[in-house]
């Protein structure tokens, strides 16, 4: 179950993740392997966190933030994923918290394009940025109000996917492991399409050097 | 100036640079936010003089978060010699497009998924969750950090002339290792999921199909497989649901 004191805390944690995913460090605390973790750990199970983290990071190395682009926000979505997994080790909870956390982070992208409509409705006038404290109030306002958006986004996130989750389980017909060999394969084939972020030539070369040495691995692990 | 001081606010401030993203000014508002300390230790006491180099900083402005150190530091030196605002204006616009294509390379397209794939393999072959983000935390930062300081300090000292530091700096070369270590790792991870996928051979067919539509689809495979999460879930709960 989820007590009161454990949902807090994974609602600060992805606070602190959605602000690193734009406005404060991005020390990639708000990677997936790293937020889905993290959330898993503060309930009490982080491999099932890492479990979720690492099919996510899968699907999400692909996702560049370049310029002004519309981008699915990773990080949140990956808390509240990493956390159901962790809670709720039941039939379907694999595939659901996948799906959820890849759909809502769409919800997540959205929410920051949202707040950035809303600081440039409270931009400053040119008048009044030559304010060394009129500029910091509204910077840091900025901050807050990204902060909070987090902490909501995975507030309800997670409201929705501990409701969501016993259901599924009541009602999954599905042998876990089909959905174990579709997940495993879903993240081979988003590797594989990692190779086009490293383009040229000679590195199918070294992707093929390094299916190699996985191979070798694979087979003695 | 005091350096060491310019340096230490400039660089504690540019963690928060992208704070009040906006759709009018960019990064424009936080880049003034950054200037604020360099701007105060430069004009001590002469508020008019901060006014009018905020006034001119926080219009719109837009560069890769990591290098944002480099053009405030750069900026700040020049404020503080008074340099004609008018060249400094042409310069900060000239570093908007080079610090967003040489942080985007260096860091979105090759370092972060290099690091990323790192904490992945390490994951996949088995080692403790810890280690895993540990290492992937570690490996990115330090060249995260590295940046961030050495961009100020080189902001500071080098004023217009910092573009030559940069084009010296050898970003470009760690970039493309960055790119092969990645492209190498890709392939390690790729194997590795494919080798834990558990069953016979239908399953393993299963894992090439899916692999062949990565090469092929590339980022669009990420919608693909959505859409086939999604779909599959569906039938799970739609067999349940349907049952006795």
């Amino acid at each position: 179950m989820l007590s009161l004191s454990g949902f807090l805390l994974v609602c600060l944690w992805g606070g602190w993740v959605a602000v690193d995913t734009t406005s404060l460090g991005q020390i990639m605390i708000s990677r997936p392997l790293v937020a889905a973790t993290v959330a898993g750990a503060l309930l009490g199970d982080p491999a099932a966190g890492a479990a979720i983290g690492l099919v996510l990071e899968a699907f999400n190395l692909m996702v560049l933030p370049v310029g002004a682009s519309r981008y699915p926000e990773a990080g949140p979505a990956s808390v509240v994923a990493g956390a159901g997994y962790a809670l709720f080790a039941t039939p379907g909870a694999l595939l659901t918290c996948v799906v959820f956390s890849l759909a809502y982070e769409r919800v997540g992208g959205e929410t920051v394009r949202a707040l950035r409509q809303f600081n440039t409705h409270i931009a400053l006038t040119p008048d009044s940025r030559s304010d060394p404290a009129n500029v910091q109030r509204q910077h840091l306002v900025a901050l807050s109000l990204d902060w909070l958006r987090g902490t909501a986004l995975v507030a309800l996130g997670l409201a929705g996917l501990v409701w969501l989750l016993p259901w599924v389980a009541a009602h999954w017909m599905l042998p876990d492991n089909v959905v174990r060999v579709a997940v495993a394969a879903g993240v081979a084939g988003a590797l594989a399409a990692t190779l086009q972020l490293f383009r040229g030539g000679y590195r199918v070369l070294l992707f093929a050097a390094g299916v190699g040495a996985g191979l070798l691995l694979g087979v003695f692990r | 100036m005091d350096e060491r001081r310019a340096t230490r606010a400039i660089v504690w401030r540019s963690f928060a640079v992208q704070g009040s993203w906006n759709y009018e000014t960019l990064i424009g508002t936080g880049f003034a936010f950054v200037l604020i300390p360099a701007l105060r230790m430069a004009f001590a006491g002469d508020d008019a003089r901060i006014r009018a180099a905020l006034h001119r900083q926080s219009t719109l402005f837009n560069c890769h978060p990591y290098f944002a150190g480099l053009a405030a530091a750069a900026i700040a030196r020049l404020e503080a010699e008074g340099t004609d605002p008018e060249l400094i204006l042409r310069f900060k616009a000239a570093l908007r497009g080079s610090l967003g294509a040489i942080g985007d390379q260096l860091f979105w397209s090759a370092w972060r998924p290099a690091s990323a794939l790192t904490g992945v393999m390490l994951l996949l072959l088995g080692a403790p969750w810890w280690l895993a983000i540990g290492v992937f935390l570690i490996v990115y930062n330090s060249l995260h950090l590295y940046v961030r300081v050495w961009g100020t300090k080189a902001g500071l000292r080098n004023g217009l002339a910092v573009a030559k530091r940069l084009r010296e700096a050898p970003f470009s070369v760690l970039g493309k290792r960055a790119g092969d270590a990645g492209a190498l790792l890709a392939g390690l991870c790729f194997a590795l999921a494919v080798t834990a996928v558990p069953g016979g051979k239908g399953d393993a067919a299963l894992a090439a199909a899916a692999a062949t539509a990565g090469f092929w689809l590339g980022p669009r495979v990420r919608r693909g497989l959505l859409a086939a999460f999604a779909i599959l879930w569906i039938i799970g709960v739609s067999l349940g649901l349907a049952g006795p």
